[in-house]
């Protein structure tokens, strides 16, 4: 019997804590993570893949399942709520012979054979949930497809001074991989790996078993898949991107992601109508600005009452601006409010914080080389005239 | 006690002029980012009804476009949802004048259902309101009919049949329709409570007597006669009803005030519109805004004051908006000047332009018009 069959399916890694956004992420996954005003960090994978005609998403999760599970719900929001298909959050779960939790990238998505098996896809997409980038995964499909290969990367050019940071993928003149090195000393090419990657689903599900039964393996996909392919002479293709993409794994860049929506806005497009980032909508009124505001070079999302002064700064969903508060350079969560005469500079309010009247976050760093950012977690009160020192993380 | 909603999208076109040329009242942009009829349709869906039907007459794909799927409204349901009744058109049935008529094509959705009572609703009049204690008010009256009314003195120009109320330790003992409003007395909010198959009964005796509108021809007849009860429901909170282009100008722009937000938006009961992703709004260095709102998906560069933007609107540098209402998708360039003006959907307003309107009769810019 033939059952039905899909072309391509994503499977999202949304598992990792994100330990390295500190109080952020304390009570909320990093796919979670507020950004850019009105979106979550997720958003941009998940409305990748509908934006490029892939209806199944299984989200691959195991820390602080809840919140990833509410955001997601039943994928209304991306349009993934579908008979056949649609978003799943997938979490480990308990089985007859052994449980445990996601050992590894590669071991998450072995855990998780039988729900691909169900589309019985062609390809699969691996995903992870931690970059700000728009993309279309179909151009990358359909090369992938036209190379015939068993493993298409999607890479990124990076300048040769950042490129020890990537996993670097050197290839040879027809763009076929030839050697894989995880953050190299010194870099033979600037190929960086985004963490993007579209398998023959077949070809990976053979690696994901042997990878298994080996004892030695860290089932990493960049560790030992990719590796482990390569050494066996599979046949395996760089796919070269080239607009904006930024891992946000960092407070550094996470603030930096936020920034250049401001200065770099030609890059990630966040308002190009053609493709658009899907959120959940939370059914805010207007944004009202009053008489004693001054909004500069902002975003500012729906449902904010802003009545001080917002400077180079991104103000999400639901917040409060105080009268004589100054917000520069900073990001402010959904549901934050600042109160009257609060100042805010280089710095990140987490969600529903409230900043006290005339309390002092971080300081102006305008015109310094060294900027390290201030930040405050999500549900946090900072009381009235309370001085918060430069680069602290509470 | 379960309620079944009816919203009535049409009745009032008229009044409105050029921005219901192409669109029921009920589709009529509001307040920045909604429709009137999200106003009406999210408190009833507040009030935990989940089944409501929306009678149409004409013009009504902007309304089927504007709420796809009902999932916005929570109101994609197995038992219940959202239906759009247009006009059933039989034999008998035509193109209807009032609500008496409207209902009667509606006759088979209102039998079909199992819920005890109705609310009919208007969706021209603004509020915040729970119709699940206008329930509880009309089960404990005892009454035929209930009907939310508040305190509007300022209304001079009462035309959409609204009722006004006479009240003497708090019931009813006088009532008209379309009259001038006397201190004490309340108008009607065009929101009714009854049960299913009294609205039933009527409905097919007040059609087969040719007779066609709710309140003139039902309420204010019955009543006179004594042979119907009403209990009022008295509203106190902000109630802003849209009647025609100045008082629609004119309530979009209290808007911008504190109080009249934080009565019309809670958080306990939000209003709930079509979603369409737009990106935050973007604000130059160099624009100016003062006292207005903005939705989601514009970007500001020039000077606004006093003015309710919509979603996806641009403001070049060097523009000047002032007391206007700027409806999604409209370009305003460069040097314009704008004030007292309406813009509908995707206007286009080319560079160094000066429109001006009256505060009590604003400009209208038609609809995807280019000035």
């Amino acid at each position: 019997m033939n059952y039905r069959s899909k072309d391509c399916i994503a499977m999202l890694l949304a598992g990792g804590q994100g330990s390295r956004l500190m109080v952020l992420t304390e009570e909320n996954a990093k796919p979670a993570v507020a950004f850019g005003g009105k979106y979550r960090i997720i958003d941009f994978p998940l409305a990748n893949c509908v934006n490029s005609g892939i209806d199944t998403v299984g989200i691959l999760t195991q820390y602080q399942p809840f919140e990833l599970n509410n955001y997601i719900g039943n994928g209304q929001p991306w349009g993934l709520n579908r008979n056949f298909g649609g978003a799943f959050v997938l979490p480990p779960y308990q089985r007859s012979k052994k449980t445990e939790w996601y050992k590894g990238t590669a071991n998450a998505i072995y855990q998780n054979i039988s729900f691909v098996d169900k589309y019985n896809p062609e390809n699969v997409l691996i995903l992870s949930g931690d970059h700000i980038y728009k993309m279309d995964y179909k151009k990358m499909i359909r090369y992938h497809k036209e190379k015939d290969a068993d493993c298409t990367i999607a890479v990124l050019d990076v300048p040769l001074s950042e490129a020890s940071r990537f996993g670097i993928m050197n290839t040879d003149k027809k763009n076929k991989i030839v050697e894989f090195e995880e953050k190299p000393k010194v870099p033979k090419s600037t190929n960086a790996s985004m963490g993007v990657y579209v398998f023959k689903w077949q070809v990976l599900r053979d690696y994901l078993i042997n990878d298994e039964d080996d004892p030695e393996s860290s089932n990493d996909f960049g560790k030992n898949i990719i590796p482990k392919m390569l050494g066996d002479g599979k046949s395996m293709y760089a796919y070269n991107f080239d607009g904006y993409w930024k891992d946000v794994g960092t407070i550094e860049s996470l603030w930096e992601a936020n920034m250049d929506l401001l200065d770099k806005d030609g890059e990630l497009k966040i308002k190009d109508s053609d493709f658009r980032i899907y959120a959940r909508n939370y059914a805010m009124n207007s944004s009202t600005i009053t008489k004693n505001a001054k909004v500069e070079n902002s975003y500012i999302t729906e449902g904010c009452t802003i009545e001080g002064q917002v400077k180079n700064s991104i103000i999400s969903t639901g917040c409060t601006v105080g009268k004589g508060a100054v917000i520069n350079k900073s990001v402010i969560m959904p549901g934050a409010v600042i109160k009257d005469g609060a100042n805010i500079q280089y710095a990140i309010i987490g969600e529903r914080t409230v900043v006290g009247k005339n309390a002092v976050i971080g300081e102006n760093l305008d015109m310094k080389q060294n900027i390290r950012i201030t930040v405050v977690g999500n549900d946090r009160e900072v009381l009235d005239d309370t001085v918060v020192p430069t680069g602290e993380i509470k | 006690m379960e309620m079944l909603g009816i919203i009535f999208s049409n009745i009032y076109d008229a009044e409105m002029g050029e921005l219901t040329k192409n669109r029921t009242v009920a589709s009529l942009p509001f307040g920045g980012r909604y429709r009137q009829v999200d106003f009406t349709l999210s408190n009833i869906v507040n009030s935990n009804v989940t089944k409501v039907g929306i009678i149409t007459k004409y013009y009504y794909q902007s309304l089927m476009d504007h709420f796809g799927d009902a999932s916005d409204w929570d109101l994609n349901r197995k038992n219940g949802g959202l239906y759009i009744l247009p006009p059933f058109a039989s034999g008998v049935t035509t193109v209807y004048k009032g609500k008496l008529e409207a209902l009667n094509s509606a006759l088979m959705f209102l039998k079909c259902s199992k819920r005890d009572y109705v609310l009919m609703c208007d969706s021209t009049v603004i509020c915040n309101i729970d119709f699940e204690e206008v329930l509880k008010s009309h089960i404990k009256s005892g009454a035929t009919i209930t009907v939310v009314a508040n305190k509007d003195y300022e209304s001079k120009d009462n035309v959409n049949n609204e009722l006004v109320l006479k009240l003497y330790k708090n019931k009813v003992v006088d009532m008209a329709v379309n009259s001038i409003v006397n201190e004490g007395e309340y108008t009607g909010m065009g929101m009714y409570i009854m049960k299913r198959t009294d609205l039933i009964e009527i409905i097919e005796r007040s059609v087969s007597h040719g007779l066609c509108h709710f309140e003139k021809d039902f309420l204010q007849r019955q009543y006179i006669a004594g042979n119907i009860t009403i209990n009022c429901y008295k509203f106190d909170d902000v109630v802003l009803r849209n009647r025609n282009i100045t008082t629609y100008f004119k309530n979009n722009l209290s808007l911008i005030d504190k109080k009249v937000q934080k009565s019309i938006f809670k958080k306990s009961a939000p209003i709930y519109t079509k979603v369409r992703d737009e990106a935050p709004t973007f604000y130059e260095s160099g624009c100016s805004v003062k006292d207005c709102i903005l939705a989601d998906g514009c970007i500001i560069k020039g000077e606004i004051e006093n003015s309710v933007i919509f979603r996806d609107v641009v403001i070049e540098e060097g523009a000047v908006v002032k007391n206007s209402i700027i409806n999604q998708g409209t370009v305003i360039k460069k040097g314009a000047n704008l004030v007292n003006v309406i813009t509908d959907k995707d206007v286009t307003v080319n560079e160094n332009t000066v429109l001006a309107g009256a505060a009590q009769l604003p400009l209208i810019i038609g609809k995807g018009n280019i000035v």
